[in-house]
């Protein structure tokens, strides 16, 4: 079936079998990789990328539900001349170990500061229990989160 | 009731295994923009070792991390080395690269010697340039020197070196021997809560001191210490691999638990200032030891907390609470 959707901004489109997931699609029509497959059952959040202004595990949304929806992935932070805060503050904090969760991390918490700027720590916590991480017992994750978004806030303010 | 109770874990662990060869090579080459190469076999696996190996390359030359090209993990290109495993990066490859940049240095110095007018072993590497010790003004850069030990000395400036930490055999008589080069120490302190009515344990909070001789990257040691800490904190409370006749019954993330960003307690982490005379720029390491202390912390909090004794991990709630309960009937046995 041909599924339709905005990647980052870009119309995009793929023919896959009805029970290719959003995942599978990304990956493997679309070319990107930087959502991980991890587990494929919707337990470690490695996949995570936003629909429509919500973070949700792409392993677990049928690419048929997709259609005609704005996506968001790791690929879409960037912009070709710089990195987004998030990045910034996880590559200046040393947020990350061997970087496997990283994407999904990024973007749940990019979906957390869209919504809330300025979170709390139990609040960052309660928004990254979906993403697994093995190596950085968190801690830098969450600062590094509490970092841009200060950055954020502050650029928003104007200063 | 939810009650609170402190633990103490401590730790050794050995860093550089002697009881059979342990080699690490390393090629440094510098380059005539006064950039390095570093050939290393070793793997990054997420550890920050490549960024430490950089590190310690460009120390050894006088130049910064960021001209400092590591390759690694090819074993068609790099040179050999025992691998990312027993915490052994840092202290034993990072001692071949010491020798290697410094094989490498000397040649830079024999070049520049004739052209500062001063002999060799008068010279150091520091801030891109060869100098005279103690006169930073009489100096070239690194690139210069480099060009000329390539093109008129004709001796460029490529250093490979090993390092092995010296095998010693065991006694085969009293089984003694001396089996590491070197030692880390860590303490741990956890506090927790335990609600006597359920056994379920929270850990509120902790503190991990190690001493890893001079962190080469404070930041990372900090990571790898926080990582080890939530590996801690799963095999105390949470992870087991259970199985049924010889089969993983919990093969999935779905019922093998480990540490969510909720599970993890406040975390504060120090590192003792210390200098081992053996290791790369007294530096001796991290890893494995990182998850060494936490669970025997988080017994012993538990034990502070509700008086009982957990001894096979995970410390589970059914556990605690079959624990405490039998505490109870003794103690009204015994009343
Ligand atoms: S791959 Fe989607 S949650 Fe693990
Ligand atoms: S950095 Fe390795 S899983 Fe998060």
């Amino acid at each position: 079936m041909l599924v339709k959707l905005k990647v980052n901004g870009e119309l995009r489109q793929a023919d896959v079998p009805p029970e290719t997931t959003l995942l599978k699609m990304l990956r493997e029509d679309l070319g990107l990789t930087g959502a991980k497959l991890g587990c494929d059952v919707g337990d470690c959040g490695t996949c995570t990328v936003i629909v429509d202004g919500d973070s949700l595990n792409s392993c677990l949304m049928l690419a048929a539900k997709a259609n005609g929806r704005e996506i968001t992935t790791i690929e879409g932070l960037a912009t070709s001349a710089d990195l987004h805060p998030l990045q910034k503050s996880f590559e200046e904090l040393g947020a990350l170990q061997c970087g496997f969760c990283g994407p999904g991390m990024l973007m749940s918490a990019k979906n957390l500061l869209d919504k809330n700027p300025e979170p709390s720590v139990h609040e960052i916590k309660d928004a990254l229990s979906g993403n697994l991480c093995r190596c950085t017992g968190y801690t830098k994750i969450i600062e590094a989160i509490q970092d841009a978004g200060r950055e954020l806030s502050g650029a928003a303010a104007g200063n | 009731m939810k009650r609170r109770g402190k633990g103490i874990g401590c730790m050794w662990y050995p860093i550089g295994f002697t009881v059979m060869a342990n080699p690490s090579a390393a090629t440094v080459k510098v380059n005539t923009d006064g950039t390095a190469t570093l050939l290393t076999g070793t793997v990054e696996t997420g550890q920050g070792a490549l960024t430490v190996l950089g590190q310690i390359a460009a120390e050894a030359l006088g130049i910064s991390t960021d001209d400092v090209h590591v390759v690694s993990g090819d074993t068609d290109t790099t040179p050999m080395d025992t691998g990312a495993i027993a915490s052994r990066t840092t202290y034993v490859t990072g001692n071949a690269i010491v020798r290697a940049a410094e094989a490498a240095r000397e040649l830079l110095f024999e070049a520049a010697a004739p052209l500062l007018g001063v002999k060799a072993d008068q010279l150091e590497a520091r801030d891109k340039r060869i100098q005279v010790l103690g006169f930073p003004s009489k100096s070239l850069p690194i690139s210069e020197v480099a060009l000329h030990a390539e093109t008129n000395v004709g001796r460029p400036a490529i250093g490979s070196a090993s390092y092995n930490p010296p095998t010693v055999p065991m006694d085969p008589e009293t089984g003694q021997g001396k089996p590491f080069n070197t030692y880390v120490y860590a303490t741990q302190i956890a506090e927790v809560e335990v609600d006597d009515e359920t056994g379920e344990v929270e850990i509120l909070r902790i503190v991990a001191v190690h001493d890893c001789g001079t962190p080469i990257n404070p930041m990372l040691v900090e990571g790898q210490i926080q990582g080890g800490i939530s590996m801690g904190v799963g095999f105390a409370l949470q992870e087991e691999i259970l199985f049924k006749d010889g089969v993983q019954v919990n093969p999935n993330l779905t019922n093998y638990i480990m540490p969510t960003s909720l599970d993890m307690p406040e975390l504060e982490v120090e590192l003792v200032d210390n200098y081992d005379p053996t290791g790369p720029f007294g530096a001796k390491g991290a890893g494995e030891p990182t998850a060494v202390p936490t669970a025997a912390a988080i017994m012993n909090a538990i034990y502070d907390a509700v008086g009982v004794r957990i001894t096979s991990l995970p410390a589970t709630a059914e556990k605690v609470m079959m624990a405490i309960l039998e505490k109870r009937e003794q103690e009204a046995k015994s009343a």
